[in-house]
């Protein structure tokens, strides 16, 4: 069955709470200062949110429902993500859904986390009961081991090589040196990136976000609602999100998009060729190329080619991860899955201060989230156009 | 020696271990043990930075996805030699730790 559109619907306020490398302050103060700043940004009251979507992986013990109490909202819509780094565009559908259904009328969406010196590591410790007992004990690798293996199939199915990853970091770190959100902006060379120290191989330094804490959120509403606030904002024209899409590869090669990305391009009524942005999900550069390939950008085994001929920059082809992605402004644990929708909202309320792509109507964005053992599990992805 | 978990009704190997058959939901799960079980080994790394200090003096680390001929996929220690497409015989060593020699 045919997806519904999501016709009638407003995105809006993207905000953000600047990442920092460690934060002594718990998650919860990210979101809510997040939530304050959509408050002021979309001219509400708190009394007007009536949903929330968040997504957080140091809130822990806590819950959406728990923060409901921390900051004294009563949503009538309520909905906990923990999808990763899929929970922008999934968020984003719940609220659009939401608000379509009559079940709020204002949706607050919310991600993001903390940092200290030990929250990385206790978090990969214990991800998953499947990560405990077969993963973790083999190393501790965490997600490097895993997307490690990841890039060693990628590498020997599709000819890939280090190069080619590194072209997507560079060209991502030229974008980030236009953002003063990022925090990693000097310059980074393809030479400085081949001869960055082994993480695992084939992955090292400029391969790998490095955590940080912070957090992003949006608004979404019904149109007339956002034009009584005068508030700009963009059109969803369509959204998917699938979870263990193919557990009979041996190996992952490919994300839920490939059963999915029909539906898509078909529901935002425009191909591929008709995004002047786009922002995937780049934990390491090789999941941005199963992204190409998984959305249709390219054919399948194609990711080398197609970085081969693209700029990726944000004057140039395909801009892509415009802000500078996670490789360039941190992974703020689940602000990670916000980050690319964030950023192409900004670029097509033409707010992308000193990164702006020129003229931009519709952005692609994917997420890509939850290495419960061997792969990650959930995949997302939105067509967004100006209004 | 080596356990895999194989479901009774359905007749499906899994790995990692659950209380039910990931195929058909059933909870009628048996272990079974040999002393080793051969496996094609799909992909490998050798981590150079670990998040536990146990494993700092060990470190480079090789591992790999290996698949059993039963079908499930595991993560194991591999020998430094062993490369992609490789046939490899897994067991749990001493120390409680998958190993492929």
């Amino acid at each position: 069955m045919t997806p519904r559109p999501y016709e009638g619907i407003a995105l809006c306020c993207p905000v953000t709470e600047p990442y920092v490398r460690r934060s002594p302050h718990g998650a919860a103060w990210f979101l809510a200062r997040v939530l304050r700043r959509l408050l002021d940004a979309g001219g509400m009251a708190k009394t007007d949110i009536d949903g929330l979507c968040l997504s957080s992986f140091t809130l822990v013990p806590d819950t959406a429902v728990a923060f409901t109490q921390y900051v004294g909202l009563s949503p009538r819509c309520l909905e906990w993500l923990p999808v990763g780094g899929a929970c922008g565009p999934i968020a984003l559908r719940r609220a659009a859904r939401a608000v379509q259904a009559g079940d709020a009328d204002v949706v607050a969406c919310i991600a993001g986390d903390t940092a200290n010196e030990t929250s990385f590591r206790n978090l990969v410790a214990d991800f998953s009961s499947f990560a405990r007992t077969a993963a973790y004990p083999y190393g501790a690798g965490g997600p490097n081991a895993n997307f490690a293996m990841i890039a060693d199939a990628y590498m020997r199915a599709t000819g890939a090589t280090r190069k080619h990853f590194g072209k997507l970091a560079v060209a991502q770190r030229a974008n980030a040196r236009r953002n003063p959100l990022a925090l990693l902006r000097d310059e980074l060379t393809l030479e400085q990136y081949l001869a960055a120290r082994t993480i695992a191989e084939p992955l090292h330094l400029f391969d790998c976000v490095m955590p940080c804490a912070g957090a992003d959120g949006f608004l979404v509403m019904a149109e007339d609602r956002a034009r009584r606030h005068r508030l700009p904002f963009v059109g969803i024209l369509g959204a998917i999100e699938r979870h263990n899409a193919f557990p009979d590869d041996p190996v992952q090669r490919r994300g839920g998009w490939v059963i999915d990305r029909d539906t898509l391009w078909a529901q935002a009524g425009i191909g591929p060729g008709d995004v002047q942005c786009v922002q995937t999900y780049d934990d390491y550069p090789v999941i941005c190329m199963l992204q190409f390939e998984g959305l249709g950008l390219c054919d399948e085994c194609a990711g080398p080619a197609f970085v081969r001929r693209h700029s990726f920059t944000i004057d140039g082809t395909w801009p892509h991860n415009t802000g500078g992605g996670q490789l360039s402004m941190g992974q703020a644990g689940a602000a990670g899955g916000y980050l690319g929708l964030i950023e192409a909202v900004r670029q097509l309320l033409g707010q992308a201060t000193g990164r702006q792509v020129a003229n931009p109507r519709h952005a692609l964005v994917s997420g890509f989230g939850m290495i419960n053992y061997d792969r990650g599990l959930c995949t997302s992805a939105a067509v967004l156009g100006r209004a | 020696m080596m356990r895999l978990q194989r479901c009774a009704a359905c007749g499906a190997a899994q790995y990692p271990p659950r209380e039910i058959c990931g195929t058909c939901l059933s909870d009628c799960i048996i272990w079974e043990t040999a002393n080793t079980l051969a496996a094609c080994v799909l992909a490998t790394t050798r981590l150079h930075h670990t998040n536990e200090p146990r494993f700092h003096a060990q470190l480079p680390i090789t591992l790999g996805l290996v698949q059993f001929a039963e079908g499930p996929v595991a993560m194991c220690f591999l020998s430094r030699t062993v490369a992609p497409g490789d046939t490899v015989q897994v067991h749990i060593g001493a120390d409680d730790l998958l190993e492929a020699k």
